[in-house]
């Protein structure tokens, strides 16, 4: 019984757990090139993950095609995002930019409410990977798309950082931007970069999550949420780190939603992340965003 | 601006709202007063960030306390307005500053998510809580807040000068705390953090006064709302509220009295105006709100 029970969190956590991975990773690119906590990032999902189910819907995309038209969908609207948000304010406070994300997420939202309504969309599954049985842990094919997604992104995405040039300046540039500057890098180029990645990203995850919950208009800011908070355990630094970060999240809740009801889950979920926001050492004080 | 001015404008101000009260028909106040729930948190908020430079995205949280504190209070006490209505500002204060000092040195980003979370915790916990606040359904208020002499205080007119009073209460209080030793301390830690706390300035402790008194304030406006509206649920002090408040004080410039307000007041009538965009109306004020940021920021940098 009880192995049973832990199978079933296994698989429900990895399943939404890759999800919350998949963001988290696109939260921590765009925060570590810009100091920037994009509030728009589950509005990214949402309108990625609505265009490719409609793109589906109308021609018939094969899977690898599929992959590939999320990615570039997520990769314009993360371009998007950004000249209509931080590249408009390079010099604003701070807050002022944070506060252009929640105006932009309102933005995708009435988009996405007046192209699609105000209806939940299940989306195709549009990659057709079967169940999986690994001794005695079972995983549906949820969970798999959701890891084999999140996985090869990651690998792409971490190849692309540590040997593609324009992926080593993203790192020079989240590391020290006006060293990085010295060194002939644009800065503006690389924060565009980081927010066109964190859209495809987003997409990505959109493909995963789609046939597990449905696509709705209000769903944006919980996922971005726990987004953050999948990054906020991670760490921000490492991408494995942070990958890890969404799982954690996400079998912690699968194993919540078993013990206590939903609304409970949410509450301790929240008072996980003020906690470990709080406790999380810092370097210094001055290294907190 | 020289301090005549500020005073003339101010008053300016006051008697508007004033003349507004007295000369508009009681039914077209009910709007009026919802905008002046927000306005009052906005100004709470400037508490937080004006003075202390704190972000904070719990202010429906502590309104959405007030609001259930005092009616669940009414309910068993009917007529100790005058006990439960102090006590329950002063409560929220207290708890208000204590949530605010572990926080204290967190940095922007991590201060606004942490505080989002404290308001999801409030409202999750509304909503499972459902013996004792009715849950998602919400809860009638039968009792309305009640003045010896007085009497029973309720109905529109009533209720917009009780927010008006509110609100004067609440920028004499922000004016007086801004340019009194508190005031600067508290400038002093929004300013520079490092240098405030090597002057010995005790960071968190003060900073956890200006976070208090929002917290009080945002929940007198949520014990008026309450009773005013009859009914009260989570919803309505959902994250919608706080990150309303912010948006406002961010476009009106945090610091500045009258600026935030009048923008919450104005830009709010005018979303209002929209209802008749229909399933447009988030987009569009998605795109009101940007443009509202983006001209604040290019006026600054001219």
């Amino acid at each position: 019984m009880l192995a049973l029970y832990l199978a079933q969190i296994v698989n429900s956590g990895l399943a939404l757990g890759a999800v919350y991975g998949l963001m988290a990773l696109g939260f921590s690119l765009i925060y570590c090139a810009s100091r920037l906590i994009n509030f728009a990032q589950g509005e990214l999902l949402l309108l990625g993950g609505l265009g490719i189910a409609t793109l589906a819907g109308v021609t018939h995309l094969s899977p690898l095609l599929a992959v590939a038209a999320a990615a570039l969908a997520g990769f314009l609207l993360g371009r998007v995002l950004f000249s209509t948000t931080l590249g408009l304010t390079l010099r604003a406070s701070p807050l002022r930019q944070l506060m252009l994300t929640v105006a932009a997420s309102l933005v995708f939202q009435g988009v996405a409410i007046l192209a699609w309504g105000k209806n939940p969309l299940m989306p195709p599954r549009l990659l057709p990977l079967p169940d999986l049985r690994l001794g005695p842990l079972f995983l549906g094919r949820d969970t798999v798309t959701g890891l084999a997604l999140a996985l090869c992104a990651m690998a792409v995405l971490g190849a692309f950082l540590k040997y593609a040039r324009l992926g080593r300046a993203l790192r020079a540039t989240s590391q020290n931007a006006v060293a990085a500057r010295l060194m002939g890098i644009n800065p503006v180029l690389c924060h565009s970069l980081s927010f066109a990645l964190a859209g495809a990203l987003a997409s990505l995850a959109a493909l995963a999550v789609g046939p597990q919950t449905g696509l709705r208009y209000d769903m944006g800011l919980g996922l971005g949420l726990k987004g953050f908070a999948a990054a906020t355990i991670g760490g921000y630094t490492s991408l494995g780190k942070v990958f890890a970060g969404g799982l954690a999240l996400g079998l912690c809740e699968a194993a919540l939603v078993l013990v206590l009801s939903g609304e409970l889950k949410e509450t301790a979920t929240y008072a996980l992340i003020i906690i470990l926001l709080v406790a999380a050492p810092a370097e210094s004080e001055g290294e907190r965003p | 601006m020289p301090a005549v001015s500020r005073k003339a404008s101010l008053a300016l101000f006051f008697a508007a709202l004033v003349a507004i009260g007295l000369f508009t028909p009681a039914h077209r106040l009910l709007g009026v007063n919802q905008h002046m729930f927000l306005a009052i948190n906005v100004l709470a908020l400037n508490f937080c960030l004006g003075l202390g430079g704190q972000i904070s995205l719990a202010q429906a949280a502590f309104a959405g306390i007030g609001a259930y504190a005092s009616v669940l209070l009414h309910a068993r006490f009917p007529g100790a307005t005058l006990v439960i209505v102090p006590g329950v500002v002063l409560g929220t204060g207290l708890l208000a500053g204590l949530v605010s000092r572990p926080m204290e040195r967190l940095g922007e980003g991590f201060l606004a998510m942490a505080t989002l979370c404290v308001s999801l915790v409030c409202v999750n916990v509304a909503l499972s809580l459902e013996g004792l606040t009715g849950g998602a359904a919400g809860l009638m208020v039968e009792h309305k807040l009640a003045l010896p002499v007085v009497g029973a205080l309720g109905g529109d007119r009533v209720t917009f000068f009780l927010f008006t009073l509110l609100l004067a209460l609440g920028a004499y209080l922000f004016l007086a705390i801004r340019d009194s030793r508190l005031g600067r301390a508290l400038a002093a830690c929004r300013d520079d953090r490092h240098a405030a706390s090597s002057l010995g300035i005790d960071r968190a402790a003060t900073r956890a006064v200006s976070f208090g008194l929002g917290g009080g304030l945002s929940a007198a406006a949520g014990a008026i709302h309450g009773h005013y509206t009859g009914f009260i649920s989570p919803e309505q002090f959902s994250l919608e509220l706080s990150l309303k408040a912010l948006l406002f004080l961010v476009i009106g410039g945090p610091g500045n009295l009258l600026r935030p307000i009048l923008a919450a007041l104005f830009l709010e009538t005018l979303m209002g105006w929209l209802q008749f965009l229909g399933e447009s109306r988030t987009l569009v004020n998605g795109l009101l709100l940007g443009a509202a940021l983006l001209a604040g920021y290019w006026r600054r940098r001219k």
